[in-house]
């Protein structure tokens, strides 16, 4: 079985202030695996492990994502291989445009049975590539996948959705985005940090890809967090608990909460 | 010349700094206060092969360098003052002998559950009227047929009780002092052989230190580590390789403390402003950093030393003088930044404090490292 987890090398939020006003300073992030794929390669490496299947790292972007840094850091993760398209022109390209190019990463690969991602980029969050991913390869996408079983050619997928969890069976192939809690990612050890540089890196670029090049037409203008409304901080004596409990109702009746 | 870490050293830094925040930090307080070994810990730090880090990967080990296993225990330390003390006891000084002095039979024994860390060592040459003066060492070992018969009793033993095996040390012809000394291996449940109850210490609470003792425990002849009278050269070279496995803690220990009085700078207000505005504050924090960042030049040139074949041994008490030193210099003014809350357990100077002082006594004492450092001048 043939497994695609498709990673982000981006600004490693644990670097990132907020500013007075709200806005994220990612100027001093330096870049790691995005938070959420590690929990992807986890699902991968279990049903390859479990199939005897392959995992196939899989990221594009700017020259960075190349970096013997990078490159290192992701194969610690327990791929056993990494395809990495690295070109400038990626640079600040949007959920379309980068999944176009991954699209064409993994018909390059070929005989792919899975792509496995994280349930979005922690820098972005747009939670799109996934799905644009799927619509360019003409495969199934399925969002908040919890678990993955199976082998090639047919997986039970399971997903949560609101109040309980929906099984799928999936023939052929498909684009799953795991749940943030999908499982609980792994450090890597000391001998998958030493064992990443002997792993096959194949690099390409976007023309090698045969993507024709298009610049994002989407820019963001700023992040802010949401204006946070003054708490009241009323406090309730509560040695007697029915007077308690009667305030409390009548203060939340008062502001319209009930 | 230089400076910077490879990109290994820096991925496993992380790694390490990692797993210290998210698997230790929340239980440092705990099994500090209640004195106790953290057993959950050991599968967690086997599975990512950091009970081998300076030993081959064929042998059970993660095959890295001693550069490598310095941060591993600096990370560790910046946490917890007791989890890098159970490492560094089990690599220095319980497995390090065997991997260097072993025979083939002895090696394929337990090197390989060593450096996985499915089995934990110990070493043992202090007794209760022999610390640094090893030579005054009671413990005896007679040779009786195919075995030799061990009789007497070791004090202070990192990891006693947890261990599978201990390296001990003892007089096999008495007379000629330190030249009769052997180091032999002695496995757990060998008839003959207890571990007395856990000291109760100032620092380092969650590490396991006991007295041993010895009643005609008979072990076999193939036990004996190297050759008879080699045990004080054994054991001093263990020391030496050991002693940067302190500084790294002390290292750590001091970090922990600087890190935890710059956020509290940062955050405590007083007279309208943070503390860190306070010329006062600052000096101690530049005083402190520049302090830790001397330490951890000695100690990674130490570290560097051994894994390029050069000595070490003045090296390493250099690094092991200075760095503890540091750590506790650095957390008594840590404790001074943080005022009377410092002097409390509600923040965790208070137990780097307690910790920091053992750097500065186990593994010889500043007064032995300055005895190394001026008989490696004066030779």
């Amino acid at each position: 079985m043939k497994i695609v987890v498709a990673y982000k090398w981006a600004p490693n939020p644990q670097d990132a202030t907020v500013g007075a006003a709200g806005a994220v300073d990612w100027s001093r992030a330096k870049p790691a695996i995005s938070e959420y794929d590690p929990v992807a390669v986890e699902l991968a490496r279990e049903l390859a492990d479990a199939t005897g299947g392959e995992v196939i790292g899989l990221t594009a972007g700017a020259k960075g994502v190349d970096a013997t840094m990078a490159r290192k850091a992701a194969l610690s993760r327990r791929f056993d291989r990494a395809v990495i398209v690295a070109d400038d022109s990626l640079q600040g390209a949007g959920s379309t445009e980068l999944a176009a190019v991954l699209a064409a990463a993994v018909r390059h690969i070929g005989d792919v049975d899975l792509v496995i991602t994280g349930d979005s980029s922690v820098d972005v969050g747009g939670k799109m590539v996934p799905t644009v991913l799927a619509g360019q390869l003409g495969w199934p996408a399925v969002a908040e996948v919890s678990a993955v079983t199976g082998g090639a050619g047919s997986v039970r997928v399971e997903r949560a959705i609101a109040g309980g969890t929906q099984v799928l069976e999936i023939s052929g192939p498909a684009v799953l985005a795991a749940s943030t809690d999908a499982a609980v990612p792994r450090l890597p050890g000391m001998k998958d940090i030493l064992a990443a540089t002997k792993k096959p890196v194949q690099t390409l670029t976007v023309a090698e890809l045969g993507v024709p090049a298009t610049g994002s037409t989407v820019t963001v203008k700023g992040t802010s967090r949401p204006d946070l409304k003054a708490r009241k901080g009323q406090m309730i004596d509560a040695k007697d608990p029915a007077a308690a409990a009667a305030e409390l109702v009548a203060a939340l009746r008062g502001t319209g909460a009930l | 010349m230089n400076f910077e870490l490879s990109e290994e050293q820096l991925l496993i830094q992380e790694m390490v700094r990692e797993f210290a925040a998210s698997e230790v930090a929340p239980i440092a307080a705990e099994i500090d206060r209640d004195h106790r070994f953290p057993e959950e810990l050991i599968p967690k730090l086997a599975k990512l092969n950091l009970f081998g880090v300076p030993y081959p990967e064929e042998l059970g080990g993660a095959g890295a360098d001693n550069v490598s296993y310095v941060i591993v225990l600096e990370e560790l330390a910046r946490v917890c003052g007791s989890t890098p003390v159970i490492v560094s006891g089990h690599t220095s000084l319980g497995t390090w002998p065997i991997f260097e002095f072993g025979s083939p039979a002895q090696k394929e024994k337990y090197a390989s559950k060593l450096a996985s860390g499915t089995m934990l060592g110990a070493f043992a040459l202090t007794e209760p009227g022999a610390g640094t003066d090893a030579a005054a060492g009671r413990t005896t070992a007679v040779l009786d047929g195919d075995e030799y018969v061990l009789n007497g009793s070791k004090i202070f033993i990192t990891n006693g009780g947890y261990a599978g095996i201990y390296i001990v040390t003892a007089m096999t012809d008495p007379a000629a002092g330190t030249r009769g000394i052997s180091a032999f291996i002695v496995e757990k449940d060998t008839p003959g052989f207890t571990v007395g109850e856990k000291e109760h210490k100032m620092g380092i609470k969650a590490s396991s230190t006991t007295p041993l003792y010895f009643s005609d425990c008979r072990i076999p002849k193939d036990a004996l580590l190297g050759k008879e009278g080699k045990g004080f050269k054994i054991a001093m070279a263990a020391l030496d390789g050991g002693r940067i496995g302190i500084a790294a803690q002390a290292l750590g220990i001091a970090q922990g403390a600087l890190d935890a009085s710059i956020a509290y700078a940062k955050e405590r207000v007083q007279f309208g402003k943070p503390l860190a505005a306070l010329q006062a504050i600052q000096w101690m924090l530049a005083d402190m950093s520049t302090r830790i960042d001397a330490s951890r030049l000695l100690v990674y040139r130490a570290a560097w030393n051994k894994d390029n074949g050069l000595p070490y041994g003045a090296e390493a008490a250099m690094a092991k003088l200075f760095a503890s030193e540091t750590a506790t210099h650095v957390a008594d003014r840590a404790i001074q930044i943080h005022g009377g809350y410092g002097y409390t357990e509600s923040y965790p100077v208070e137990r780097a404090y307690r910790d920091a002082k053992v750097t500065e006594l186990y593994e010889g004492t500043s007064e032995v490292q300055r005895m190394v450092i001026a008989g490696s001048l004066l030779r």
